[in-house]
């Protein structure tokens, strides 16, 4: 039982920070980005490209994440070009049927050349024991990096003025446009970061389990759940949604099998949703 | 462009083209006829070969799903991304009942019918209750369709799980054959474009129209919107039941990738996109399209998705109200010049 | 001349609600736009400053042209803006609103004082989230946010909308104490008696185009005005 708990805050942990940067872009921007799954898996490649070609892998990993924030922001200079016209529902479907074409060819392409590809990052060592399980080490190292980078989006979010003002966008845009805060370089700086975090849960979800070429989209719809659950638009929600449907997740494919167990992680957010449609904390509608 | 989108988003996305709705059923039964008369001539050039008839039955059937989704998400807004899901409870439904339960297969296919069309009712019953607008309605009809594509993995048992469920009944009826099962499947596509079409002259399609274009201006003309919303799901929900289930007897095998989400809604949904959400011919030009194009770029294999998603993103950004309306706008301009 | 505004019309979907508005405010000064409900005056602001883009006309801000250009940058030359709606930032608390009313800048100490003297309110309040606050005492804090960003032009749109009168009179005498300051104000109002004894010149603004203009004594005493706005008969 303990292990499943365990288990469960592991994978709640990279669900959370995968959900973070999905969550962002859509309370700031309005936009859903059905390529999220697609962003990590690229950031995943180039990871596992470098190394291939001999890089070390921290550099190597260095190369991955650097991918991530410029797909993001390529993202904004170009297919979010044409959604940024639209306001309100209109953006947010046009968003998802575009990103969604995006998914298809990225994701048509991909397993088209690379099939067989997948990243694994081999963490050396034997398993620490937490709380008297013994946890494999690479998903400790995973969690830890994750842990860190949750810090590290808090820390941003409440202590620097960048951070608040990026905040302040998802409070009230018109709002911030008043104090001086220009909204498109914040969906800028954000798309950027979701890039990032995508890129880093691809890299520490690889210290677990092999990050494969075709798992872009069920990276997506996982995503898409722990966000909507969470409530769209905020991380501590995301992070909240996340953990629980982690453990909820965990403990259940212990007893009753994963497919099943999938259910009850679906189920459990169609609850949430129609409960309470915001999310557990959630902004915008 | 996004002017377009914008407009588009206000009739297309969340409703649908005004088509003038002609009051003489001989305006509906010509073009259904002759549509009927075309497409039942296309054996004659594709019986020989066995898969090509495959493919054109299952792009019947792929017919019919975007007729049912075109009179749920056209008709009445409600984006219901889990097509394939009743589709499938159709299909499965269907063959657990004739081949485990032992009943006919008649019997079979319209229980399985009433079963996703009541699970469509329900469906658009809890969104109505809830109040959840086009994006919600999307992501929970996604989650049922993800849970019913996990169940019929888990359950093996009962389903067969991830390498399917052979179907024994009718294995030796006219349903197995080569040429049958494209009339009987073209059937399913008149009989639905029929309904469809007698449905929007009704007072049922009037009210549609109404609670699609503006929804509070139609609760205070007295169109109960929930109702209608509900009805219009079970009828859709029902002809995708049908679909599905008769799909199955002819092919004799199906799995969870026979109606998945990736399978079956995406593409439904392009179809769809592409001939014109809410118009009464649009599935058909959607299906048919696609279901050519998908054979002739057969070779690419895995990169057919990539072309897919480029389609989609040309669709969505230069011709958001799909081909049909797009023309019929062409025409009124040049008839106005 | 510190705002200059002329030939203005500006509106929605097509329709222009202002027609030909020509105004200007004088460094130093307080100005009142005064008019009856739906006479224009919010599309009027919003089209100065930057939230709508207008259809013709021209402003120009202490001689620079900034017609059409987008609301936060005009926040970043000087003038501070507080909408009917205030557009408070909700979940954050007083102490954030009011730091990111600087922004870019760090919060200057010595504003922050002036606009905790000027509303001792917030003051007490400074951890408490703005969305929980009520409506006094959010439109101090939307002024106060205002404030923080050093503005030499302060412009109020219906500031007293949904206060009490000690409130109203309240706002009004902490806007006295800052032209005391040297700040230039503009206010529309539709609590017309205070906004008139407060300030210096004013524009009648009905059906989108300016009927009146003159110094507040004149008006007060135009028998169209006192018919209309101060309810003399």
């Amino acid at each position: 039982m303990i292990a499943s708990v365990l288990d469960g805050i592991v994978l709640g942990l990279q669900f959370g920070l995968l959900a973070a940067g999905l969550t962002l872009v859509y309370g700031l921007g309005g936009v859903l980005n059905l390529a999220y799954g697609q962003m990590a898996v690229i950031s995943a490649m180039a990871t596992l490209f470098a190394i291939n070609a001999e890089v070390p892998i921290l550099p190597a990993v260095g190369i991955g994440l650097a991918v991530g924030v410029v797909l993001g922001l390529i993202f904004d200079q170009t297919i979010l070009r044409p959604i940024y016209r639209l306001q309100g529902e209109a953006r947010v479907l046009l968003s998802l049927l575009l990103t969604l074409g995006v998914a298809f060819i990225v994701d048509g392409y991909l397993t088209w050349r690379y099939p067989t590809e997948g990243l694994t990052l081999r963490i050396g060592g034997g398993p620490i024991e937490i709380l008297g399980v013994p946890m494999r080490r690479g998903s400790i190292v995973a969690s830890a990096i994750t842990l860190v980078a949750l810090g590290t989006l808090f820390a941003f979010f409440r202590g620097t003025t960048l951070g608040r003002a990026v905040r302040s966008v998802i409070e009230d845009e018109e709002g911030a446009r008043l104090v001086g805060i220009d909204p498109q370089r914040m969906l800028r700086i954000i798309l950027a970061l979701s890039g990032l975090l995508a890129a880093l849960v691809a890299v520490t979800q690889s210290m677990v389990r092999p990050v494969t070429v075709s798992a872009g989209f069920g990276i997506t719809v996982f995503a898409l759940i722990v966000t909507v659950v969470g409530g769209l638009g905020s991380v501590t929600g995301a992070m909240l949604a996340g953990i629980i449907l982690g453990i909820v997740s965990s403990i259940a494919a212990s007893s009753i099998g994963t497919f099943l167990s999938l259910i009850i992680l679906l189920g459990a957010a169609a609850v949430t949703i129609l409960i309470r449609p915001s999310g557990l904390l959630g902004v915008r509608e | 462009m996004t002017e377009r989108f914008t407009e588009a988003t206000g009739t297309a996305l969340i409703g649908g083209t005004e088509e003038r709705a002609s009051r003489s059923l001989r305006a509906l039964s010509l073009p259904v006829a002759l549509i009927g008369a075309l497409l039942a001539l296309a054996p004659l050039w594709l019986g020989d070969s066995r898969v090509q008839m495959g493919v054109a039955v299952i792009g019947l059937t792929f017919a019919c799903y975007a007729i049912g989704f075109n009179l749920i998400f056209g008709s009445t807004g409600q984006l219901f991304l889990c097509v394939g899901a009743l589709a499938g409870l159709g299909g499965y439904g269907g063959a657990i009942l004739a081949d485990t339960v032992g009943l006919p297969i008649i019997v079979s296919i319209v229980v399985a019918t009433l079963v996703a069309s009541l699970v469509g009712g329900l469906l658009s019953w809890i969104a109505v209750r809830r109040s959840l607008g086009v994006i919600f309605t999307g992501i929970i009809t996604l989650i049922f369709a993800l849970a019913f594509e996990n169940l019929l993995l888990g359950l093996g048992g009962v389903s067969g799980g991830e390498s399917g469920f052979p179907i024994s009944s009718g294995a030796d009826s006219f349903l197995r054959r080569q040429i049958p099962p494209y009339y009987v499947m073209l059937g399913l596509v008149l009989v639905f474009l029929l309904a469809h079409g007698l449905l929007r002259r009704s007072h049922v399609g009037w009210a549609f129209r109404a609670l699609r274009d503006d929804e509070v201006a139609a609760e205070l003309a007295g169109v109960d919107v929930a109702r209608y919303r509900v009805y219009a799901a079970l009828i859709g929900a029902a002809m995708l039941g049908m679909a599905g289930a008769t799909y199955a007897f002819t092919e004799g095998r199906i799995s969870p990738t026979t109606f998945g989400f990736a399978q079956v809604d995406v593409v439904v949904l392009v179809m769809l996109a592409f001939g014109g959400i809410g118009t009464l011919f649009g599935p058909i030009l959607g299906a048919i399209t696609f279901t050519a194009l998908d054979e002739v770029l057969i070779e690419l294999g895995q990169l057919r998705v990539l072309v897919y998603g480029i389609l989609v993103i040309v669709l969505f950004l230069w011709i958001p109200r799909g081909v049909i309306p797009t023309l019929q706008g062409l025409l009124r301009r040049r008839r106005a010049s | 001349m510190m705002l200059e505004v002329s030939g203005l019309a500006a509106g929605y979907q097509g329709a222009d609600v202002i027609r030909d508005v020509d105004f200007r405010v004088e460094s130093g000064e307080a100005v009142m736009i005064i008019g009856s409900n739906g006479a224009g005056k919010t599309t009027l602001f919003r089209s100065v400053l930057g939230l709508l883009a207008p259809s013709s006309g021209a402003v120009r801000f202490e001689g620079s042209d900034i017609v059409g250009m987008p609301a936060q940058r005009i926040a970043r030359l000087g003038v501070s803006f507080v909408p009917a709606e205030r557009h408070l930032f909700p979940r954050m608390t007083v102490q954030e609103n009011l730091s990111l009313g600087a922004y870019p800048d760090r919060p200057d100490t010595e504003t922050m004082t002036l606009v905790m003297d000027l509303f001792p309110r917030l003051a007490e309040r400074r951890r408490q989230h703005a969305g929980t606050m009520s409506g006094g005492e959010q439109q101090m804090l939307a002024m106060g946010r205002a404030l923080m960003a050093k503005p030499r032009l302060l412009v109020l749109d219906e500031p007293t909308t949904g206060l009490a009168p000690k409130l109203a009179a309240e706002a009004y005498q902490a806007l006295r104490v800052l032209r005391g300051r040297g700040l230039t104000v503009l206010v529309a109002e539709q609590q017309v008696p205070l906004a008139m004894a407060f300030s210096d010149r004013g524009y009648v603004l009905e059906n989108g185009m300016i009927e009146l203009e003159g110094t507040s004594e004149a008006l007060s005493m135009n028998p169209e005005v006192r018919r209309s706005y101060l309810g003399v008969t």
